[in-house]
């Protein structure tokens, strides 16, 4: 198959082809993706795998059942991970309404810390083709961007002419940046403390009004490096800063979001630049678009039930107080819908082995779940990308991905279990 | 199928030149029949003394894309404690009609939809799609539920376009690609966004004015407006070239906003929010009404129509793609937080919220704007009525809008609250006119309908779909038009006295013009070397569009057939 494009991160590569081998195993023999090549490890065999109650095999049908009672049994359940695609993001937040669900997101920590920088203070952007196409000076801030996302370079950069200079700041050379062509890279800065860095460049970045660097920060080599850097930056044509929320160190990588945002809006007034943040991988950007437009808020929202009380509102976003890690600690919810539909994803820590768990994954989880005490159903559900068609939002969040099926498959998808379970949930109050 | 019967009400319905015409209506599977005498009525709906027109038709509101969403992920303040109003939530047999979906300036689509369902409106058009966000604007517009809709696709500060015209490559090739992007993205007609200027943007341009010359391209303004109206015309589009004109918000803009105009050389070109383009710099604060000469022009040029954009007191957001005017708005804003952004060579946005104070000189004279704007334009046919949700202000103030419009001692009673030097300079105390029904049902529905070339909407005549809204006659219009006695959307009842009843999916108006599909092998070549996405997945096919729009009606609009 050509021009298949590859779901299993948000770079969303749409120039692979892929061989289908007789047992629907997947190979993209022409790219050079240690990604892609352990994503497809996944998809080695043939994607047949039963449903599962309490870690017996049974038909969907029973398993769908069962799933049911639980989500009924729950005053307040937690749909977790959300690892799935446009159509599962749609389908499931109906059910959330249905059953008063709290939605957060497998990579929640990372997305609420763009999020809460972006609703505090808002953002200045650019996305990939304005990189390739405009982008003459490259700042990586505090990030090594291969290893998440190893075709990043390629894409982006490969195959065009132009001179480019790319500076890593706050941390070391990216080796995958050689591939580039016609590209200088060196490091700056590679030990110093990340806020430190933003908040010099910030104030030199507003302009030092006849004072020197050294007035601002001291006679350090900090400063001088960032004078140098931001006299850079204000020379280029079109300067980008690139960021990877999750690998900024936590918990509050919010504030250096804010601060990288922050000097590229400063850099505005006089040039040109954009910030590009990598991240949102295995459908976190595309569920967090989808429950946003859907209901007005990001993820990390309680929807209330049809039966709530007076008082509730029917929609509640926090941040802080609906992040499955403190929910699972806490003991706050009473029932785990969990979605990996990319890759076998394990359980989250936390869980408490008496909470009643309905995993919508890939067919591998079935063997990563075990005994356990509580009520647990398994049902496998299709890929999007492999095993269906689909919608993903790319890295940039300006483009959508239309995802085909690589392989034929049986598997039925998030949307469809969803929307069964919505189906069934509704009729509970019908004579 | 069931006869439906909406009995003794009284009609507005302009596209038939019905005013006040007490008559019958009948429907059968979705549409409005001849009265079938013998025939048993299934449903009967008493209208006597009610005003019945068709669904209203909203033909610039952000209801879907990037930017429409980045106002809500900007905005959480707005959503907090805005759900629950109306008690619309309230579940039937323990499930919900309508989802639990709220905000005000920026509310979800869900409560989109169910908000102008309730107030008796059946289509909304989404004024700016990028071509690279189609997509996202389509999967945003299909979970938009009960009304219609469709978008504009932006043209005029993708590169590719301004490099072809740039490099005066020939005007049939320019058509084609227009022609092949409204096919690929599913789109029913073309926006221009302060032409040249996003891209001019880029290149650290900071304004540009009609006849200047793009920093990178040398082009002008005035010849993306020229090619752009001409490939529209050409391709047979119905609806005129949609322009966002340059200058938006500077002071005297208006000589611009005229130069726009005249750029079109006399073929069909549609102002947007013009409001926002009708500022003179006359009095001690250089910041006058231009209405005056605005409508003056308008009124002397038939190839021009317009919308307003009129502004309305209270907090909301600016969503635009002129990144070139909000980032230089942006001090302006308030809260003191925004987002901009460059998109894929196409064009770009930017969010800026604001909050309009009636004790603002400048936001009190905008206002005085708008509403001189609507009373100085002779012909309704070539007005619409618009906020440019939800840059002026949200499109729920609709009803307040329409009773500014009609009811002159209201109008004067809300001019008297604002800025002492805006009433002052404003000639609104002297204009007398109040529009009648008639006149809100041409600028609400049949007029935008026949701008979009929708010819089975916007009215009442057999044949057209059953799209309908019943308004008690009231002396508050205001009230008459928050919430009518019942709304039909393809005729089935979805609302009844502003509740819903039923929340079916829309559909989706889009147009398919002719064009020479040899421009695909530029785009491969173009996409190749600039974009990062490859050019195969470009197109949205009818398969996909079906999925966006959850299996909503394709409803193609006709291009007309080349004279």
């Amino acid at each position: 198959m050509r021009d298949w494009t590859c779901p299993f991160c948000p770079l969303l590569c749409d120039d692979i082809t892929t061989i289908v081998h007789g047992d629907g195993a997947l190979d993209a023999p022409d790219v050079d993706c240690p990604r892609l090549t352990h994503a497809l490890t996944w998809f080695s065999g043939p994607s047949a795998s039963q449903p599962a109650i309490d870690d017996q095999d049974t038909d969907l049908e029973s398993a769908v059942q069962r799933a049911v009672e639980i989500l009924k049994g729950a005053s307040r359940p937690l749909f977790g991970g959300l690892a799935t695609d446009v159509a599962g993001a749609r389908a499931l937040y109906p059910l959330a309404a249905g059953c008063g669900a709290i939605l957060d997101h497998l990579h929640g920590d990372a997305m609420a810390a763009s999020t809460a920088a972006l609703q505090d203070r808002g953002a200045f952007f650019t996305t990939l083709s304005e990189v390739r196409a405009r982008a003459d000076l490259l700042v990586v801030f505090a990030c090594q961007p291969s290893v998440s996302y190893p075709r990043f370079y390629e894409r982006v950069l490969g195959a065009t002419e132009h001179a480019r200079d790319l500076i890593f700041v706050g941390c070391e050379v990216d080796p995958a940046a050689d591939i580039v062509e016609n590209t200088s890279t060196h490091s700056i800065l590679k030990d110093a403390d990340p806020y430190d860095i933003l908040a010099i460049w910030s104030a030199l970045t507003e302009g030092t009004d006849g004072r020197t660097a050294a007035s601002i920060c001291g006679d350090t080599g900090i400063a001088h490096a960032l004078v140098d850097l931001a006299e850079r930056v204000n020379a280029a044509r079109y300067a980008l800063v690139v960021y990877e929320p999750a690998a900024l160190p936590g918990p509050h990588a919010a504030l250096l979001i804010e601060a990288v945002n922050r000097i590229v809006k400063t850099v505005n007034r006089t040039t040109r630049a954009g910030a590009l943040a990598l991240g949102g991988d295995d459908g976190a950007l595309s569920v967090n678009q989808a429950v946003t437009w859907l209901s007005g808020f990001p993820l990390r929202t309680r929807v209330s039930m049809p039966t709530r009380l007076a008082q509730e509102p029917p929609l509640d976003h926090d941040p802080m107080r609906y992040r499955t890690q403190r929910l699972l600690a806490a003991l706050e919810v009473n029932a785990l819908l969990w979605i990996a539909s990319f890759r076998p994803e394990p359980l989250p820590p936390n869980l408490a082995d008496n909470v009643p768990v309905i995993v919508l994954g890939h067919p591998a989880m079935r063997a990563m779940l075990g005994a356990r005490t509580a009520p647990t159903v398994f049902i496998p559900v299709a890929t999007p990308g492999v095993d269906s068609g689909g919608h993903l939002f790319r890295v940039d969040g300006s483009v959508v991905a239309p995802l085909s099926a690589a392989r034929a498959s049986a598997l039925p998808t998030v949307a469809a279990i969803a929307a069964r379970l919505s189906g069934l949930l509704d009729s509970r109050s019908l004579p | 199928m069931s006869l439906t019967r909406l009995r003794g009400g009284t009609l507005y319905d302009p596209a038939n030149g019905a005013n006040a015409e007490r008559r019958d209506l009948y429907m059968r599977d979705g549409r409005l029949v001849a009265a079938e005498p013998g025939a048993s009525i299934d449903h009967d709906f008493d209208a006597a003394g009610m005003i019945v027109m068709a669904g209203g038709i909203d033909l610039h509101s952000h209801i879907g894309g990037g930017k429409t969403n980045l106002s809500r992920l900007l905005l959480p303040e707005d959503h907090r404690g805005s759900g629950a109003e109306g008690g619309g939530e309230q579940p039937i047999n323990g499930r919900y009609l309508r989802l639990p979906s709220c905000g005000v300036c920026t509310p979800g689509t869900l409560a989109t939809g169910y908000r102008y369902a309730e107030m008796g409106y059946t289509a909304a058009f989404e004024p700016a799609m990028m071509p690279s966000n189609a997509r996202h604007t389509h999967l945003e517009m299909g979970d938009t539920p009960i009304i219609d809709h469709g978008a504009y696709v932006m043209l005029g500060n993708d590169e590719l376009f301004l490099q072809l015209l740039a490099e005066r490559d020939s005007f049939e090739r320019l058509r084609d690609y227009v022609g092949w992007t409204m096919h690929a993205s599913k789109a029913l007609g073309v926006k221009v966004v302060n032409p040249g200027g996003i891209s001019a943007f880029k290149f650290n341009q900071r304004s540009l004015n009609v006849d200047e010359q793009h920093v990178h391209y040398g082009i002008t303004p005035r010849d993306v407006l020229r090619t752009l109206s001409r490939a529209l015309s050409e391709l047979g589009v119905p609806h005129p070239l949609h322009v966002h004109a340059s200058n938006l918000g500077v002071p005297g803009n208006i000589d611009s906003t005229i130069a726009t105009m005249d750029a079109a050389d006399g073929l069909p070109i549609h102002l947007t929010h013009i409001q926002f383009h009708s500022y003179g710099v006359e009095g001690p604060r250089k910041f006058s009404s231009g209405a005056r000469t605005i409508a003056d022009a308008v009124n002397a040029r038939p190839n021009v129509s317009i919308d307003v954009g009129q502004i309305i007191f209270g907090q909301t957001v600016t969503a635009s793609g002129d990144t070139m005017m909000q980032f230089r708005n942006a001090p302006l804003g308030s809260p003191k937080k925004w987002i901009v952004g460059d998109i894929e060579c196409d064009a770009g946005c930017g969010i800026v919220p604001f909050r309009y104070r009636e004790q603002s000189y400048v936001n009190a004279l905008q206002w005085i704007i708008g509403l001189e704007i609507f009373l100085l334009i002779d012909d309704p046919w070539r007005v619409s009525m618009t906020t440019d949700h939800p840059n002026g202000g949200p499109f729920t103030s609709y009803p307040h809008l329409i009773r500014l419009l009609m009811d002159k001692g209201f109008r004067d009673e809300q001019l008297a609250k604002l800025n002492p030097e805006a009433q002052v300079a404003s000639a609104l105390p002297e204009l007398t006119r109040e529009f009648s029904l008639y006149d809100i049902a041409i600028i609400t529905r049949a007029g935008p309908a026949r701008l979009l070339g929708l010819k089975d909407r916007g009215h009442l005549g057999v044949g057209a779909a059953a799209d309908i809204a019943v308004y008690r006659d009231e002396a508050d219009k205001e009230r008459m038009f928050t919430s009518p006695a019942y709304v039909f959307k393809d005729g089935q009842l979805v609302a009844r006295d502003g509740t819903l009843v039923a929340t079916p999916t829309g559909g989706i108006h889009y147009v398919s013009p002719a064009f020479d599909r040899g421009i695909e092998k530029t785009l491969r070549a173009y996409g190749a070397a600039n974009l990062v996405g490859n050019p195969v997945h470009a197109a949205i096919s009818d398969d996909e569009i079906c999925t966006c729009c959850r299996g909503g009606r394709l409803l193609p609009v006709a291009c007309r057939l080349p004279s």
